[in-house]
């Protein structure tokens, strides 16, 4: 090993900051999050064991309090190839739970799970479907994109395409707050919408459910291969997401267009959505500037709905890749005062962006929020405090809008704060 | 052989000791040969909630994509992620040092030859993650900083006759903050002075002055004796209980020579910190403890002196004790679940598994504390130690407050308020007169109760049969059947 090793000469622009410290929760955390809250899913992690540690760790937090089975992979098991050798041991361990009726085996980073060959898994076992979702986070990169493969991998075995189609039914696709398909599923019915389905739920019927609904709409802009799957199918897919005012004016319009629902009864609709709406930000326009930088992958819809609001909104950025599913909202936000939209983006960018715009309010990721408190500006984590609240429709946005307008008060607190920690007496 | 199943891991991997084991050190700098999620979670998402801590800033990610994995490799990689950080200045008197990830070993990533050609004394971790668990890593790790960063240098130190190491605490490590200011205490208190807290108040650059230290404190046992054993002094380990706290310090003291002041220590600690132990224990508090039974899981240490406290000296019955690394005939996970679900003792010291497994037990009566991670939980004031002669005191204080929370949570409350909340509520209480009950509905009933921890199971009791009747009168019984039984169970259940 004495050689020297040829290597590939580092070219760097010096102008973009350099991208060190990528900005996304393990890519692979998305997936278990849906695949955990399903009731009657228990999930099969086939992967190392620091991977299984740590991903089981964020889950129990934020997924579901849910037991986790996975193969025991280490040297020995992965040189002797007994890969799906353990992973069926796991998968009929899992199979003995109660009410056990999916088992998603989720296949992650180390290579020889990566690429697990599905044909030498089990399709059911006893009442489960074992449905396999690769997340392997160095092809994912994001865990809302990780979140979109777990759907499509559910949507792919479990929609049922036979029977009767519901053609004014709908699906909505997306996590979201427990309010917000309350008052989705409300103004939709006013519409004349039959019913609503809202993927990824508690619920594994729904998933069989889906496939006889008449459009899909995805609420987030990540969900690329659930879309994909949809189009397979012929089913139609409603662009943009009820956010905002043009936002939500628009959607329920293309909602009311691709189901055939009577026209004047759509416009009255979202005239009144629309009328409620600039009437709130009438009265309680929002002032300041706002960096807009979490890793949900919902990060530009926010941002619009607060620019909007009156906000000014100079940096956007996220976890998520370009696509031109995001694309709307990036035009928009650009012809409406925003300089930069930073897609996959790392922790440098989000800092020298601080330094350039010098924002009233910072939404981040929690590295980044703990650097702009350094600075003496409130700062939130994205997911804890916005991705939390109700976001969709003029309730959502009155929630929103409400709390960005509390948090720009707040920067006297974080001001005393720096100064108290930051100055040696 | 059959391919094994976990359940939940206690324990994470080599790799998470390496970062976790060098991170505390600020004239570190760590690349880890790691996908985008290897660097999130060790670095950000977990340490976030077991040290309270918004992130890990000296560690970089050679963050490995599709193109690494496909054939690559990730020398190219780790070379830019070296470059770039140098020419920020990050690096500037940094050690740096490249971990290895289960990923990484597993397409074959060795950098030793790599790291020559970057900046001189940078290093090569290979954290073996893919056979090596947390415990045997942060071991490993601690004996390679001392072969690589210490021994060789530590040549012309001399042994100061009354210093004293603590080996063990890093990020991950449960309660470390606590343990740590209480073991110091009673190193000063028995007549030594604090050389080294290695990794977790030094530098790297400090290394070498381990060799200065007359006795090393393990605070942990589940690792960080192989470092004691090479450094070729006395060992002790942190101490639990009141026993074998005053041992430890009486051990300590024999090493140093200091017995006169550690014997003065201890009268005072009687008479001073241990006095709410004695005090608890003479009052109706104190019996308690033999009527109460309890489990623990977790580390090594804490699994072994929380039971050997507040089992054998405070009498509290010990359904199991179960250590990370399992010792010879400890529970694994899957036995746990099974014992929680069949019956759950009072008191569950543990990690976030025991707690899901409460959860799916429906156990609403056992009290759990935390004791182990995986879990969030922050623990970073020093007024919370289960170690040493204050551990004693605050395990006493929590249990009880434990108690009473439970008992107060079972008292009357007039049912007319929660009548103004919900009018299905007040037909929980409007009995009048009593209702016969079915020897097999008794029977049921009974055994039910049997099944929880003593104290509530009086108030328990109560609820029950309070639920049972009035759902009896609801449907116009005459008497309690079983079927009424089993339907009061499953509405408390919810």
């Amino acid at each position: 090993m004495s050689d020297i090793i040829p290597l590939a000469t580092t070219t760097q622009p010096t102008t973009q900051p350099c991208k060190l410290h990528p900005q996304s929760m393990c890519p692979a955390f998305g997936s278990l999050r849906i695949l955990t809250r399903i009731e009657g899913s228990h999930p099969v992690m086939a992967t190392d064991t620091g991977c299984l540690y740590g991903l089981t760790f964020v889950t129990h937090f934020y997924g579901a309090s849910k037991s986790i089975v996975a193969p025991q992979l280490g040297t020995a098991e992965l040189m002797s190839g007994q890969v799906v050798e353990g992973t069926r041991a796991a998968i009929e361990v899992a199979a003995k739970e109660p009410g056990a009726r999916l088992i998603p085996v989720v296949s992650l980073c180390v290579a020889e799970t990566a690429g697990m060959p599905e044909e030498l898994l089990p399709r059911r076992i006893g009442d489960a479907e074992v449905v396999l979702v690769r997340v392997p986070a160095y092809a994912i990169h994001s865990h809302p994109e990780a979140k979109d493969i777990a759907v499509a991998a559910l949507l792919n075995r479990l929609a049922e395409r036979e029977g009767h189609v519901n053609s004014k039914s709908v699906v909505l696709l997306g996590e979201v707050f427990p309010a917000d398909p309350l008052m989705i599923d409300a103004i939709l019915r006013r519409m004349g919408v039959s019913e609503t389905i809202f993927l990824p739920g508690r619920s594994i019927d729904d998933f069989r459910r889906a496939g006889r609904a008449g459009a899909l709409a995805p609420l987030h802009p990540f969900y690329k291969e659930s879309i994909n799957t949809a189009r397979n199918w012929g089913m139609p897919v409603v662009g943009g997401a009820p956010v905002g005012i043009t936002g939500t004016y628009a959607w329920l319009k293309s909602i009311g267009n691709i189901l055939g629902l009577d026209p004047a009864l759509v416009q009255q609709v979202a005239d009144e959505e629309r009328a409620k709406a600039t009437a709130l930000v009438a009265e309680r326009p929002l002032s300041g500037r706002v960096m807009v930088t979490g890793y949900e992958g919902t990060e530009l819809a926010y941002a619009r709905m607060l620019v909007e609001a009156g906000a000014e909104v100079p940096y956007v950025s996220t976890s998520i890749g370009q696509d031109p599913l995001v694309l709307p909202d990036e035009l928009w936000l650009k012809a409406h005062g925003t300089k930069e939209v930073i897609y996959r983006k790392a922790l440098e960018e989000d800092v020298a962006a601080i330094d350039r715009y010098a924002p009233d309010l910072v939404f981040g990721t929690t590295p980044l929020a703990s650097v702009a408190k350094e600075r003496g500006i409130p700062a939130m984590y994205f997911t804890n405090q916005l991705a939390s609240r109700p976001f969709f429709l003029t309730g959502g946005m009155s929630a929103t809008i409400e709390f960005v307008a509390s948090v720009l008060t707040k920067g006297e607190r974080y001001r005393w704060m720096q100064e108290f920690f930051t100055t040696a007496e | 052989m059959p391919p094994t199943v976990l359940r939940d891991l206690s324990d994470t991997s080599g790799y998470w000791a390496a970062v976790w084991s060098m991170c505390p050190m600020p004239d570190v700098h760590v690349i880890c040969d790691a996908p985008v999620g290897c660097f999130n979670l060790v670095g950000t998402a977990v340490p976030d909630y077991t040290d309270a801590v918004p992130h890990i800033e000296n560690l970089t990610p050679a963050t490995m994509t599709e193109q690494e994995v496909g054939g690559k490799g990730t020398q190219d990689k780790v070379k830019w992620t070296y470059d770039n950080l140098a020419a920020q200045g990050i690096l500037k008197d940094k050690h740096v040092i490249v971990v290895s990830t289960a990923e990484s070993e597993m397409i074959g990533s060795d950098h030793s030859a790599l790291v020559k050609q970057l900046g001189v004394g940078t290093r090569f971790y290979y954290s073996n993650s893919l056979a090596e668990d947390e415990w045997a890593g942060r071991d490993r790790v601690l004996r390679w900083l001392w072969d690589e960063y210490g021994a060789t240098q530590s040549a012309g130190i001399a042994t100061i006759p009354t210093a004293v190491n603590i080996i063990g605490p890093t990020y991950g490590c449960f309660n470390a903050p606590s343990e740590l200011a209480e073991i110091k205490r009673m190193i000063e208190g028995a007549g030594g002075t604090v050389n080294i807290v290695y990794p977790y108040e030094t530098t790297l650059s400090d290394t070498p002055r381990l060799a200065a230290a007359a006795v090393n404190v393990v605070l942990y046992k589940e690792f960080g004796t192989g470092l004691a054993t090479d450094l070729g002094k006395p060992i002790l380990y942190a101490p639990f209980g009141m026993q074998d706290s005053i041992s430890f310090i009486r051990e300590l003291a024999a090493h140093l020579g200091t017995s006169v002041q550690a014997e003065a220590f201890i009268r005072n600690e009687k008479r001073t910190t241990l006095q709410a132990v004695w005090d608890l224990w003479r009052g109706p508090q104190g019996d308690w403890f033999g009527t109460l039974d309890m489990g623990v899981v977790a580390g090594l240490s804490h699994a072994e002196g929380i039971a050997r406290f507040l089992g054998d000296e405070m009498g509290m019955k010990v359904v199991f004790a179960a250590a990370r690394p399992r010792r010879p005939g400890d529970y694994d996970n899957e036995s746990i679940r099974q014992h929680i679900h069949k019956r759950a003792p009072s008191f569950l010291f543990g990690s976030m598994n025991e707690r899901i497994y409460l959860r799916e037990a429906g156990s609403k009566y056992t009290n759990f504390i935390p004791a182990a991670f995986p879990g969030p939980a922050v623990r970073r004031a020093v007024g919370t130690p289960y170690m040493g002669l204050r551990g004693c005191v605050y395990l006493c204080q929590e249990v009880v407050n434990r108690l009473y929370e439970g008992l107060l949570n079972f008292l009357p409350v007039d049912a007319a308020y929660a009548a103004l909340r919900s009018p299905a509520a007040a037909i929980a209480t409007d009995s009048h007169g009593n209702i016969p009950w079915t020897s097999d509905a008794r029977t049921l009933l009974d055994s039910t109760l049997e099944k929880l921890p003593y104290l509530p199971r009086i108030s328990a009791s109560r609820q029950l049969q309070m639920t049972i009747e009035s759902l009896a009168r609801q449907h116009g019984h005459q008497e309690v059947t079983r079927e009424l039984v089993e339907a009061g169970l499953a509405e408390t259940k919810q």
